[in-house]
């Protein structure tokens, strides 16, 4: 039976027909009996029915109808067979009926055709997919954040409930979710893994042995298709780096810790992650007051806590672990017990300049907070929310960061999915800053001025044929077209679109950071930018209309029509309508 | 200013202006509907068809597309004219007249399409 669905049959039709075999079989035999039986016994005349009468006779009687007797009053004995008729049809019919009615009742009939329907919504997805196995917290805010970016996917979940309300939810575009083990290859197989327009699988399930199991299933079956899983453990990081090329992990708890390291050192970086992720609240007007240097408190050393303690030792800084198990590793200060005022005291919570709770339970966390916050006012707290429901009550608690490992993740992975560049431009960003400590404050004060209180939105631009249509045509004409000749209002062109362009990939694979104006654009090119939603719907209108394109380049408006253009080529000669070459940098 | 949208612009509300002269009146009493008017709005209808030919914009395609509805039907309304008055000689009878405006009204829904199209086109851009 799969391996009909593998052909693209129906096989719910063939359950169907094979349950039905045997009623469909019954039923014929005693419609032909009753039928028989009619058209041999004699009527009142002495004469039997006709076949013809008799079948009409049957079939309305069988379906408990009873129009009377038709064309003529019976004979006993008619009567005596029709009795025998109705009873032995409608229980012949009710026996049918109950057949059908236990198949559509069965488990695995509804299985069967809840995967058919899956493998065929799957197949009708209008664009490129991914493939989400395991929908639980980090599974759901990726797949509304591929939905915001347009990007559909297959969703795959053991869990009924979360299919259920999966289903439930209003995406842009379509997300079809069956309930199943994504690990079995066959369902990957239903979800599209082989198709040619499915672009990766992203494995987000609790258990990591699945996580492996599944990406190592679909690297046999597709050898060339993107996986990205999540994994905490070395072991299990180590053998998907066997799995060849574009196979990525996402360690939740180290990118927390890195993030998390990032936003002490750096908390422009963290105001600037935020703000580019549209978190709730976030904002580039926000100050941090940055902790000052002095000792850290960790409270609870699980894996997170673990990475959260090498980030930090890695920067320096001196730090105090509270946790009732002693820790596997060398810690600098170690304090048995829960975090407790007694246990805070000890640790110097006095003296201390930043707590950070990262317990994997919520309730535990959020009494260190008001713990901590009652014995040292001022401290900097940093506190980790590990379920997305309990948002209101983190958000009342006013800590400094508030860091959920699923909301990490799920932003590493959509970042990594839709803005590959982003992770280049953030790298360079922390090297840079090193370097030079007001260059953060100067970016970030360039997009404030450039975007305002716009909702920021990144977008991944690759400069070829079908995405910038206009702009391939003035190529092909020996137009030379700059980076700040499109970023100018298609309206206005002495005003710039709101649009601060991140990075530029050429096509050799070299990386430029915050391009200049006057840097020239070659076909291949891949543009990472960030601007406010309309300013980018201005500049895909820009590069696919080559009038526009043609005004913000020029500055000329070129004439539309045949004639009018034939009238502009008379009047000021033929180089009026064509594309300058090698101009001045204005 | 830009001469193309001077030239452009004259010609579409010339179009639609005259269509609506020679619509506007009696339905079918002749008195109110000028031959030469006519005349002079097919002229003018297919001189801003030819100006729109070579636009590759959607908007472009949609502008051409309403003026060569406009065409066809003042073009069907000036051959029926002839047809009546020199072929048949039955002359502008009132259910004549009323064919002849009632097509010219449809050129003139055209026409109002056209210029509402280049306005609003125009609109968007800010300079």
């Amino acid at each position: 039976m799969p391996a009909d669905s593998r052909k693209g049959g129906n096989p719910v039709v063939f359950i169907i027909l094979r349950e039905m075999r045997t009623p469909i079989l019954v039923l014929i035999c005693v419609y032909a009996v009753a039928i028989l039986g009619m058209a041999i016994i004699p009527g009142r005349d002495g004469q039997p029915m006709s076949v013809f009468h008799a079948f009409y006779f049957v079939m309305y009687t069988a379906t408990t109808t009873g129009f009377g007797e038709i064309p003529e009053e019976f004979s006993d004995a008619q009567r005596m067979w029709a009795v025998f008729c109705l009873f032995v049809t409608v229980v012949t019919w009710l026996y049918s009926i109950g057949a059908i009615i236990r198949l559509l009742q069965n488990r695995f009939f509804q299985l069967a055709r809840e995967e058919w329907h899956f493998a065929r919504a799957v197949r009708r997805l209008g664009a490129d997919y991914y493939i989400l196995c395991g929908f639980g917290d980090t599974g759901s805010l990726l797949a509304r954040g591929l939905s915001d970016a347009g990007i559909p996917a297959a969703v795959l979940d053991k869990d009924e409930d979360r299919i259920r309300a999966l289903r439930l939810r209003d995406y842009n575009v379509p997300m079809p979710g069956l309930c199943c083990d994504a690990s079995v290859p066959r369902f990957l197989i239903d979800a599209g893994v082989r198709s040619p327009r499915c672009r990766g699988v992203i494995a987000l399930t609790h258990d990591e042995e699945v996580n492996l199991k599944i990406a190592a299933v679909s690297r046999l079956l597709n050898p060339n298709i993107k996986i990205i899983a999540m994994s905490t453990s070395q072991f299990h990081e180590e053998t998907l780096a066997t799995l060849g090329r574009d196979t990525h992990f996402v360690d939740p708890f180290k990118v927390f810790a890195k993030g998390l390291g990032a936003a002490i050192v750096n908390p422009h970086l963290y105001i600037l992650d935020e703000w580019l992720a549209r978190a709730r609240g976030a904002s580039l007007e926000k100050r941090f007051r940055l902790p000052p240097p002095g000792r850290w408190i960790i409270c609870g050393y699980g894996r997170m806590g673990r990475e959260v303690y090498r980030a930090l030792h890695n920067l320096g800084v001196e730090t105090a672990v509270i946790d009732p198990r002693p820790p596997a590793d060398e810690v600098d200060i170690y304090i048995q017990g829960r975090a407790t005022a007694k246990t805070l005291k000890a640790a110097g919570i006095r003296k201390a300049v930043g707590v950070v709770a990262a317990n994997d339970d919520d309730g535990r966390n959020l009494s260190i907070l008001i713990n901590a916050r009652g014995l040292n006012p001022g401290v900097f707290m940093i506190v980790r929310q590990n379920r997305h429901q309990n948002e209101v009550a983190f958000e009342a608690a006013d800590a400094d960061i508030i860091m959920q490992p699923s909301l990490v993740t799920a932003r590493n992975i959509l970042f990594r999915l839709t803005a590959p560049l982003l992770r280049p431009f953030f790298s360079f960003l922390v090297r840079k800053h090193r370097y030079d400590a007001r260059f953060m404050a100067q970016l970030l004060d360039r997009l404030r001025r450039t975007l305002g209180d716009a909702t920021p939105q990144l977008l991944t631009l690759h400069l070829k044929k079908g995405k910038t249509d206009a702009l391939i045509r003035a190529w092909e004409a020996g137009a030379e077209i700059r980076l700040g000749d499109i970023l100018r209002d298609p309206r206005q062109r002495e005003d710039r679109l709101a649009i601060v362009p991140f990075a530029l990939r050429s096509a050799d694979d070299a990386i430029m950071f915050l391009p200049e104006d006057d840097v020239l654009l070659r076909p291949g090119d891949e543009l990472l930018l960030c601007g406010s939603e309309s300013a980018l719907d201005l500049l895909d209108a820009t590069l696919n209309n080559e009038y526009l394109l043609f005004y913000v380049v020029t500055g000329r408006d070129l004439p539309r029509g045949w004639f009018m253009q034939w009238l502009y080529a008379r009047l000021w000669g033929r180089a009026i309508l064509g594309w300058p070459r090698h101009r001045a940098v204005a | 200013m830009n001469l193309e949208k001077v030239i452009f612009g004259f010609f579409i509300v010339l179009a639609l202006t005259l269509n609506f002269g020679f619509f506007i009146g009696e339905m079918d009493n002749p008195q109110y509907h000028n031959v030469f008017e006519l005349f002079i709005l097919v002229v003018v209808n297919l001189i801003a068809t030819g100006l729109k030919l070579g636009d590759r914009t959607q908007i472009g395609a949609i502008l051409l597309s309403t003026s060569l509805v406009a065409d066809l039907e003042l073009i069907a309304a000036a051959i029926y004219w002839t047809v009546v008055v020199h072929i048949t000689e039955t002359g502008l009878t009132p259910d004549v007249t009323a064919s002849i405006v009632s097509l010219s009204g449809g050129a003139l829904v055209a026409n109002i399409v056209s210029v509402v199209m280049v306005v609003a086109e125009t609109l968007m851009l800010r300079r």
